[in-house]
């Protein structure tokens, strides 16, 4: 398939932090790719000191959230395996041609409790927030380096899909990654691709 | 007149184009960097979710009408395109001494080397696409100005209530000071892909403290109390509104206008329009719509520049966060920088400095557009939100329950809730007022020889009593009783219950003969009716 593969860089997560991170990099991709008129919208993670930006599209944000709600559900039922999403934008003209950004995901669940856990909790939580920063800094050099491909600005937001784990075995020509962690560790991955199509 | 229309792709057309949209880049950026990175003394409130789009918030498809930009920014200079847009952000100590550079942001177009360049690069470049590419560009650096260490300190000294150890500022203009060898090395640098358009490469790129953990960020002291006496349900606040002339002459002057008050929920908009203009409760300027979603045109910029008002001073609370405001207010020299260094500038705090002279001529430059101009509306979607607001404040007077105003009569409350609508939709049923006979009334005449014409007569003189009833009513608000008084001293609870006991007695005796009048009416009616039909 003809089309520009952006990949981002992969994540672990704790189960109560996908939902914060995911809408955080959706979203933030939505903000770049959305070239029609938009009402940017500050948004502070919940659990993270990041501050996204959103569309300010209500619709877009109930997609956004319906998409991480039925990924966390798939997590859930699917501990210790990595997962992907994959965010596609469509152009009308050339169908069926699809863009494709993908995010990378993961769910990580600590066991062991020690006289450390917040110690460490803290200190990965700082750890976690400068990688999601890398991964915010990445799509904004993507967004930026990868525009020629993108058609005449639209009066509103490109065609997408947002592909969650369950359908990928079907449509997601990437691919897929399934590992198991021992430990107690639960762990699903997500590797992010960007496809466009040129 | 060209528009920067989808279909524009032409050269001559794109380097106009390009004339318009890069400035407007320029001024875009220096918009979005510094409403994340200069701290006011009021929140602004969070932009309304159907507040309408301006035409100039619809350049690059991104509104930054919410929050407006600092008072400061009203008087930088408007960015030229041969010179850079440097903005640096830097954290002082409150109690004074040396700044730091947190970070330092570069918008540039480079023009093109040579003519040949241009014509080699430039040729056949659409100016949509350019615009396209700008759109992506100002995106990546209003999410960027977010995801930087810089911004949790700009959110840590946003008010609060509490008065923090450092300052934020910034100082704008097109050349800085170098940084030393350990500052450089301090600092990461991340560039956004250029832009190219006809005038040349649009460029962005900031340098910045990856970490601020040198920065112990802590409360000194709580923020000075600032008491509002015009809050929200205050006498002061909510005046009400006179009756118009029409219906009573004997009514006071105007109601005075309604104080512009710094409360922590108001937008800080200037209201250019309001000021020493009686109250209107109109619908927003029409000009204030939303316009149709084609991109701005290029004419309309030079409109918009010619017929703007200067925004009012935003009123500035006490406390120590202010003094970042007054710090680069009062001090040009370190709030404009100008190029071209020569190269004695270079060095040190030199460089950031301006003599007076430098600083009176920058004041003084005829040509060029003052960005206070640019941004006279820039809060126009406040502005809408604010005269609504003001309208329905007003609106809510009338259904609120806390002024004494409102324990006048029915007839009293009824006659103001009409005066907004129409003045001839008197409360009272027209039909049933006879003039003639009032008590004491001289149109009493007996008209009963002509039972029709004399009816009719009878009816025209009673709206013409009842009309002239009502201008000679006493009005609402007695020269006698001011708002002021009963606001100024403490409301007793004695003089108001007289004061309402008196307007409703008034109102009562009113109503009474108003009664009278009206079985008056009635009586004669059936009198003639009972004539006619005895007639043969």
């Amino acid at each position: 398939m003809n089309c520009e593969t952006c990949q981002l860089k992969e994540l672990e997560l704790e189960p109560t932090e996908i939902r914060d991170v995911l809408r955080c990099i959706l979203h933030t991709i939505f903000f770049h790719r959305t070239l029609s008129l938009v009402r940017p919208k500050d948004v502070d993670c919940d659990f993270l000191e990041i501050t996204y930006v959103q569309c300010g599209l209500p619709e877009l944000e109930k997609e956004v959230d319906e998409k991480i709600d039925q990924f966390t559900a798939w997590v859930e039922k699917h501990p210790n395996r990595r997962s992907q999403i994959c965010l596609s934008f469509f152009d009308e003209k050339q169908t069926p041609s699809p863009k494709r950004y993908s995010k990378s995901n993961s769910s990580k669940g600590l066991t062991n409790i020690g006289a450390n856990a917040l110690e460490e909790t803290s200190t990965r939580r700082a750890a976690l927030e400068s990688s999601v920063n890398e991964v915010l800094f990445q799509i904004i050099n993507f967004a930026n380096e990868k525009k020629d491909h993108i058609p005449a600005i639209p009066d509103r937001i490109f065609n997408h899909e947002i592909m969650i784990p369950r359908f990928l075995g079907l449509c997601c020509p990437g691919p897929i990654h399934s590992s198991r962690h021992l430990g107690g560790h639960l762990s699903s991955k997500l590797i992010p691709l960007i496809l466009e199509d040129t | 007149m060209a528009s920067l229309s989808y279909s524009a792709g032409a050269g001559g057309g794109g380097r106009a184009g390009a004339e318009l949209m890069v400035p407007q880049f320029l001024l875009k950026a220096l918009h979005a960097i510094l409403a994340v990175r200069s701290p006011r003394p009021h929140a602004p409130p969070p932009p309304a979710a159907s507040a309408a789009f301006r035409r100039r918030d619809r350049w690059f498809h991104l509104p930054l009408h919410d929050p407006p930009p600092p008072p400061a920014a009203e008087h930088l200079p408007e960015p030229s395109l041969g010179e850079p847009l440097v903005v640096d952000v830097y954290l002082a100590p409150s109690g004074g001494g040396p700044d730091e550079v947190l970070e330092r942001w570069t918008v540039a177009c480079e023009p093109w080397p040579s003519p040949a360049a241009a014509a080699a690069v430039g040729e056949g470049l659409a100016v949509n696409r350019a615009y396209k590419r700008c759109i992506t560009l100002l995106r990546s650096l209003y999410a960027a100005l977010r995801f930087l260490p810089a911004y949790r300190a700009f959110r840590t000294l946003c008010p609060s209530g509490q008065v923090y150890n450092y300052e934020m500022g910034h100082r704008v203009g097109s050349f800085a000071t170098p940084f030393s060898r350990a500052e450089e090395a301090a600092m990461r640098t991340k560039r956004l892909a250029p832009v190219e358009t006809q005038l040349g490469r649009l460029v962005v790129s900031v340098q910045y403290l990856p970490s601020l953990a040198a920065f112990n960020f802590e409360v000194t002291s709580l923020a000075s109390a600032a008491i509002i006496t015009d809050y929200v349900g205050s006498p002061a606040a909510e005046r009400m509104r006179a009756f118009p002339a029409s219906l009573t002459e004997a009514a006071g002057p105007p109601f005075p206008q309604p104080s512009r008050r710094p409360n922590s929920w108001a937008s800080p908009a200037p209201w250019p329009h309001t000021l020493g203009q009686p109250a209107k409760f109109s619908p927003p300027p029409a000009h204030y719509a939303s316009p149709t979603p084609s991109p701005p045109t290029f004419g309309y910029l030079h409109s918009r520049f010619s017929g703007e008002t200067a925004p009012m001073s935003i009123p500035q609370a006490g406390g120590g966060r202010g003094t970042v405001h007054h710090r680069n207010m009062s001090e040009p020299s370190r709030a404009f920088m100008f190029s071209p260094p020569s190269p004695k500038n270079v060095r040190g705090e030199a460089g950031m400095q301006e003599s007076p002279t430098e600083t009176s001529r920058s004041f003084k430059r005829a040509d060029g557009i003052r960005m206070g101009d640019l941004y006279a509306n820039l809060p126009s979607g406040s502005k809408i939100k604010d005269s609504r607001d003001e309208s329905g404040r007003f609106s809510g007077v009338f259904s609120s329950s806390g002024s004494p105003r409102l324990g006048f009569s029915r007839s009293s409350s009824r006659l103001s809730m009409h005066d907004d609508t129409d003045d001839a939709d008197f409360p009272f049923a027209v039909d049933d007022v006879d003039p003639d006979s009032r008590p004491g009334s001289s149109g009493g005449k007996d008209t009963g020889d002509q039972a029709g014409s004399s009816s009719h007569k009878s009816q025209d003189a009673a709206v013409g009593y009842l009309v002239h009833l009502l201008k000679s009513a006493r009005p609402l608000r007695d020269s006698s009783y001011s708002s002021h008084t009963s606001r100024g001293e403490s409301i007793e609870a004695g003089s108001t219950s007289s004061f309402m006991s008196r307007r409703t007695s008034d109102a009562l005796e009113e109503f009474e003969s108003f009664k009278e009048i009206r079985e008056n009416l009635l009586a004669r009616s059936r009198s003639r009716l009972q004539d006619s039909l005895d007639k043969p």
